[in-house]
């Protein structure tokens, strides 16, 4: 296996954006990443598009009014995780020296509300089969077993609005108090309106490269260390599900995804600079924390309580403002992730920059237990 | 604790019919979802005949095995509430239920066997304590289109009796 390095990232803006066209979304965080990396179109030779939303061929329609080349395109769909799936295929491409320069690409419009269930599906008909239902079951037990509060989970949501205000790129470039959050309104007890990530619009590319031929274009190298891809081992509880073992003691996707990632990078939890994880709701933030490696089980408030994921603080934990205050356009949120890693690794992160930033990690989790995890290093 | 069915090949097939003994315009809202026998209504598993795993709703494949090793199973009626939610906001399609909404609990019951089931919880929200000793219910939940009364399982917190 080469070597992969990141040498260009784009986004188009995470929100909502009335009208406009979903293949354009794509194009413009597309045509983003190209400048940013500096490499000419002709020049990449595989592509691969991540969205759930966006419909057959999307990816081939986006790179239409990019430029026809005759590179291969793959379009895959893989839930939360499909951009960093996409992400994957373009790094084996590459590791593998199949080919030197690869692009991943993901975009999204989602229709608006919560994401409805199979109109066929007798679990949904009886109420059940909700997404945030599932995360605040979550929120709930970890409450019950390690006395993390309610007061926890607005705090979470305060920290990443108050990061997502220094983001251009995000859906809710707004501070919100914390009474705001507390007061909003209850959706999934505990959970609260400004406690979830909204659907949304958004897009976003990456464009990897072997070393020679990132030092043609950079000569600030930031390695994709690795990018690891699991689904679920039987006997743990993924979204959405009628019923779960609880006689198999099987570890989570995110620890086994993240483990993976550790292992193939050489890197520890104890190397970070800077995570961006799934934070689709604020108790997802704690728990992911966990699982992450970031702290012991159990441990996740008390990452909070010390200030340490503040982006002044030990280990900044979201500081794009994750996907509390930048929503989650499918397709794109795990290649927004690393296009803020990449920023802070440069040093191009303006005032939500966090200081000596050498590695960071991404974490996306998606419906039935996909998840994708991804190193960078410079 | 209901007699366990047991059986394979054709007999699993009855199995799975065996639904609510009802008038015709009571209807479960999926085929062998429960059944009910003298001691009253279960909710119908399957458990692996190699390694014991429970399934639920009752399928012939065992996840663990990756086998088709499973048989129905009679599930135990009671439970212990693991997690718990309140549905605040009207899910979106295809949920049916009463108009205007009517917010419900929903949480995972913890059953003997070794199974956490996620249920419609029928409970004032108040009263609900993770730990707390659940029963199962079987009720209406909404009428289709033929005006049929259309069952579904809850589990409800057991009375001090």
């Amino acid at each position: 296996m080469r070597d992969v390095y990141v040498i260009g990232v784009g986004l188009h803006p995470f929100g909502r954006f009335g009208d406009k066209d979903v293949i354009e979304i794509g194009r413009e965080a597309v045509v983003a990443a190209l400048e940013d990396s500096g490499v000419a179109w002709k020049d990449v030779e595989s592509a691969y598009c991540g969205t759930v939303f966006a419909g057959p061929m999307a990816g081939n329609k986006v790179l239409a009014r990019v430029g026809l080349t005759g590179l291969p395109i793959m379009n895959l769909e893989n839930a939360c995780a499909s951009g960093g799936s996409a992400l994957r295929l373009a790094f084996q491409d590459v590791a593998s020296g199949f080919c030197d320069i690869a692009l991943a690409f993901g975009f999204e419009k989602m229709p608006r509300g919560f994401i409805a269930g199979n109109p066929n599906d007798w679990f949904a008909t009886m109420g059940m089969a909700v997404n945030p239902q599932y995360f605040a079951l979550n929120a709930r037990r970890h409450m019950a077993d390690y006395g993390t509060t309610e007061d926890h989970l607005v705090r979470v949501s305060v920290k990443n609005h108050r990061n997502g205000a220094l983001n251009p790129y995000a859906m809710y470039r707004k501070v919100m108090s914390y009474e705001e959050i507390a007061n909003s309104t209850m959706v999934n007890d505990p959970l609260r309106l400004l406690m979830l990530c909204a659907p949304n619009e958004g897009g976003a590319a990456v464009v990897v490269a072997s070393r020679e031929a990132a030092k043609r274009y950079t000569t600030r190298l930031i390695r994709l260390a690795s990018v690891v891809l699991k689904s679920p081992l039987y006997g743990t509880a993924e979204v959405p599900y009628i019923a779960v073992s609880s006689q198999v003691e099987a570890p989570s996707v995110t620890r086994t995804a993240s483990e993976a990632a550790y292992e193939a990078a050489g890197i520890g939890p104890g190397d970070l600079d800077l995570v961006e994880l799934q934070d689709t709701d604020s108790a997802a933030e704690i728990i992911y924390s966990e699982e992450l490696g970031l702290c012991g089980r159990g441990e996740g408030a008390r990452l909070l309580d010390d200030g340490a994921t503040e982006i002044g603080g030990r280990l900044p934990v979201n500081p794009s403002g994750g996907l509390l205050s930048k929503g989650e356009p499918l397709g794109a949120s795990a290649l927004g992730q690393v296009a803020e890693v990449v920023w802070q690794l440069r040093g191009e992160a303006g005032a939500r920059q966090v200081s000596d930033a050498r590695v960071g990690l991404t974490h996306v989790y998606g419906a039935l237990g996909n998840c994708a995890v991804s190193i960078l290093q410079c | 604790m209901a007699a366990i069915i047991t059986g394979n090949g054709p007999c699993f097939e009855l199995a799975l019919k065996m639904t609510v003994v009802a008038e015709k315009s009571r209807k479960p809202i999926r085929e062998g979802l429960f059944a009910e026998d003298a001691n009253g209504v279960s909710l119908i598993g399957g458990r692996c005949r190699e390694c014991a795993e429970i399934v639920f709703p009752a399928n012939p494949f065992c996840p663990r095995c990756c086998r088709e090793t499973t048989e129905p199973v009679a599930l135990s009626r009671r439970g212990v509430l693991y997690s718990f939610t309140v549905q605040r906001f009207k899910p979106p399609p295809p949920y049916r239920g009463p108009d205007p909404f009517v917010p419900y609990g929903v949480g995972l019951i913890e059953l003997p066997e070794g199974l956490r089931i996620t249920s419609v919880l029928k409970a004032e929200p108040d009263d609900l304590r993770v730990g707390m000793e659940m029963e199962l219910v079987v009720e209406g939940f909404f009428e289709d289109e033929d005006g049929n009364e259309i069952l579904g399982y809850k589990f409800r917190p057991v009375e001090e009796r």
